[in-house]
């Protein structure tokens, strides 16, 4: 652990055969109890938005939009005082609950009385214009400048129907690295592949609340973590050797986030790739694979000089840094080890790719690519001894062989267990060192 | 990188016998002290070289367009990344009565050999000094146990020599006090280990002490050239009870097993001396393995020594660390010569 509370420890085989190129390594980020930045924390550095779907399907049932206004009650209540914060209501247009002026209150007893009792007021009736809703969110923290760590929550039960996937992506493009964002879909008439592409462009999570008596709960959980943040915008800073090519940055642990094209250049030989903000207590795995121009037998190389930064306008601070190494070496006892934790998260990664894709071929109808994709998840998280995924696994094939990952796929799924099985795709369990 | 860059040039002034250039008071010729202030007049040298690491990446310097290269402090190359050279990689002392040279050679990531090199006068004549210690690869640290053996040791070979001791009782000394000091680095599980030769030559003798595979030879261009240690290897082992020729050992994969070695996880080092009488003019050799792997037998690199090393011994010591080089550099190198009779070049 630095002086900053972050430490930054890299995992790998650093031995190559002659003429080796590829470099693979786990890169573990921990913050300690106390993180500390030149950036004050508290109240004023903060602020929260919780974005409500009020489409006229949060009407069927109607305990959604019940269940929605008592989360959105739930999660204010978590707010600490002096943190910024607003509630938004979205249909196929969006407009601010809370406060009405379309500006960011600032949170205290009365404030926080005042906006559940505008929240109560929430009526279901309109579409569904995820893009708008992201829009004026924006707008809000744009307008809102003590904040640093801006967050939001955004709850929809429903499909992005009421504008076109470009128009939501071209709004994507412009809060990426404005805000986060964690999204939870209620019920099943959701798209998940949609509010996945919403959650990971703004570095958040996506979930699946299947029963709408379970939203007060998780959004006060949600709003808990957040409060939790201290640092924002925090990169791996990735420098690499001339002649070198970062292969991919993948977030593995505690749930894959493929990084690769978040790449910012922030130097002739470096490149930026956002982790979003972080907490005390915290700890994320990141895989980086470097292709190097190889060098002789018995030379060794820096293949990567990872660096933890905290943006900063005025410039970055480091807040710690680890080394991949490359020595080429002609002991092949040396050169062919495998590294378990760099093994590891590749399958981690093939597991969440495996189901991905084998619920796609099971939704488009070709069952013997989703019989083989879904039956090597199974292998996979039998193996990795994860077992969540493995329990989600079962609910939509029935294992015969779990070693081999023979399957049958299941007749009857109910459409909540798929749902829950695509959102958690990505979560990984972490091997011991 | 020679042993005047390295130090203040303490260790050539002082045995000439002119001034201490301390403070530049009267010394005698055989004096070890100043008089009036007491600096060492010939302290010991060892390849620890500078700290740090070259200021230019040996690669990227190459290319005379491209500005010059910075180097992190962990020593890798802003620029294409390649770990740079440190002090240790190649190290040359130069004491006038003997000279060496170690090098990191072409396969292996850094130089684990060591040597510390030291002479004095007696009131019988000069005396040199030299220890070479070659790391244990399979060992933790290894680098660090060569480095603090040849430096420990060299410290008590040259106390001992210019209180009088004999020389066979000096070098047990030597080799007791290198192998506490790799001792305590670390523990029976964990010892960071290395071989370990040192040579005393005097007026009329030769004498080593060793354990490993660290070798002294005696080179003469007459037929008195020869090996004056016996390696303490699997190797030889199966030579001396005739299983093996020595062709046939050193291409067995066991040649280079050690059976004897300094560190935490040996209780009593069991070293060997010698005592040779040189039958005239030659030049003793002390080497690391990276240089007897490629001309093992005495004539060979009496034949690539000599009669360079007659007189030059710091240009052959490199002339020898380039054939091996040449020949493959799998190893670290570490030569030392010392041409006999010891004599100070003229003025």
């Amino acid at each position: 652990m630095t002086d900053s509370g972050f430490s930054v420890d890299v995992d790998q085989n650093q031995y190559l055969p002659e003429g080796g190129r590829d470099v693979s390594a786990v890169v573990t980020v921990a913050s300690g109890a106390d993180v500390a930045v030149a950036a004050p924390s508290g109240g004023a550095g903060s602020a929260e938005i919780i974005i409500i779907d009020c489409s006229g399907s949060m009407d069927y049932p109607p305990t959604k939009m019940t269940q929605a206004r008592a989360a959105t009650a739930a999660a204010i209540d978590v707010v600490r005082d002096g943190v910024g914060f607003a509630v938004v209501a979205g249909t196929s247009t969006a407009w601010p609950v809370f406060p009405a002026d379309g500006r960011m209150a600032v949170a205290s007893a009365a404030t926080r009385a005042a906006a559940k009792q505008a929240v109560t007021g929430l009526r279901a009736n309109g579409g569904t214009a995820i893009g708008q809703w992201l829009g004026l969110a924006r707008q809000i923290f744009a307008g809102y400048y003590p904040a640093q760590l801006r967050h939001a929550i955004l709850l929809t039960d429903g499909k992005n129907q009421h504008e076109t996937p470009a128009q939501l992506a071209a709004e994507l493009s412009q809060c990426e690295g404005t805000f986060s964002c964690d999204c939870r879909g209620v019920g099943t008439d959701w798209e998940v592949s949609e509010l996945r592409t919403v959650s990971t462009t703004l570095l958040g999570t996506v979930d699946i609340i299947p029963d709408p008596a379970g939203l007060a709960a998780d959004f006060a959980a949600m709003m808990e973590n957040a409060m939790g943040k201290q640092v924002a915008d925090v990169s791996l800073r990735v420098w690499t050797p001339q002649h070198a090519t970062v292969k991919f940055v993948k977030q593995v642990a505690p749930a894959v986030e493929d990084l690769t094209g978040r790449r910012t250049q922030s130097g002739p030989q470096a490149g930026d790739y956002p982790t979003g903000a972080w907490g005390p207590g915290e700890s994320r795995d990141y895989h980086v694979g470097v292709e190097v121009n190889p060098a002789g037998v018995g030379q060794e190389m820096l293949a990567a000089r990872i660096s933890l930064v905290a943006g900063a306008p005025s410039g970055a601070q480091v807040l710690g840094q680890g080394l991949v190494r490359a020595i080429w070496t002609d002991d092949e006892a040396l050169s062919t080890k495998i590294n378990p934790r760099v093994a590891h998260y590749t399958g981690q990664a093939e597991l969440a790719a495996a189901i991905q894709e084998g619920l796609e071929a099971r939704k488009q109808g070709d069952e013997e690519t989703a019989t083989a994709k879904l039956g090597r998840a199974v292998a996979l998280a039998h193996q990795s001894g994860n077992e969540d995924t493995a329990k989600l696994l079962s609910k939509v094939v029935d294992v015969v062989d779990v070693e081999s990952g023979t399957v049958r796929l299941k007749k009857k799924v109910e459409d909540a267990d798929e749902m829950a099985l695509d959102t958690r795709s990505t979560k990984t369990v972490r091997v011991k060192k | 990188m020679t042993a005047r860059d390295l130090d203040d040039g303490l260790m050539h002034e002082g045995n000439t016998g002119v001034t201490c250039p301390a403070c530049g008071g009267p010394a005698g010729a055989a004096d070890s002290f100043c008089e009036s202030c007491g600096t060492e007049l010939a302290p010991p040298v060892s390849s620890t070289g500078p700290a740090g690491y070259t200021a230019q990446c040996p690669v990227c310097s190459l290319d005379e367009s491209a500005p010059p290269s910075v180097i992190s402090a962990e020593g890798y190359c802003e620029s294409c990344g390649r770990k740079v050279p440190s002090g240790r990689d190649h190290v040359e002392l130069n004491l006038e009565l003997l000279a060496g040279v170690t090098d990191r050679g072409l396969r292996h990531p850094r130089n684990e050999d060591a040597m510390a090199l030291a002479t004095t006068e007696t009131p019988a004549g000069p005396m040199a000094i030299a220890v070479v210690c070659d790391g244990v690869s399979s060992s933790p640290r290894p680098d660090e146990a060569s480095l603090t053996g040849a430096q420990a040791a060299v410290r008590v070979l040259l106390t001992s020599i210019r209180r009088g001791d004999d020389p066979d009782e000096a070098s047990l000394a030597g080799v007791r006090q290198a192998h506490e000091a790799m001792a305590i680095l670390g523990s029976p599980s964990q010892a960071p280990s290395s071989t370990y030769i040192s040579a005393i030559i005097g007026l009329d003798a030769v004498t080593v002490c060793w354990l490993g595979d660290s070798r002294a030879y005696w080179l003469a261009t007459d037929s008195e050239a020869r090996r004056l240690t016996r390696d303490d290897s699997l190797a030889e082992e199966m030579v001396a009870q005739g299983e093996l020729t020595e062709a046939e050992a050193m291409a067995s994969p066991q040649a280079h097993v050690i059976t004897r070695w300094l560190g935490a996880d040996v209780g009593t080092a069991q070293p060997h001396v010698t005592r040779f009488e040189p039958p005239g003019r030659g030049v003793v050799l002390v080497c690391s393995d990276g240089l007897w792997n490629y001309r093992p037998e005495a004539a060979g690199l009496a034949e690539l020594a000599l009669p360079a090393a007659f007189h030059d011994p710091a240009s052959a010591a490199d002339a020898l660390l380039k054939f091996a080089l040449d020949a493959g550099g799998m190893d670290n190198i570490t030569i030392v010569l010392v041409p006999f009779p010891l004599a100070r070049p003229a003025p």
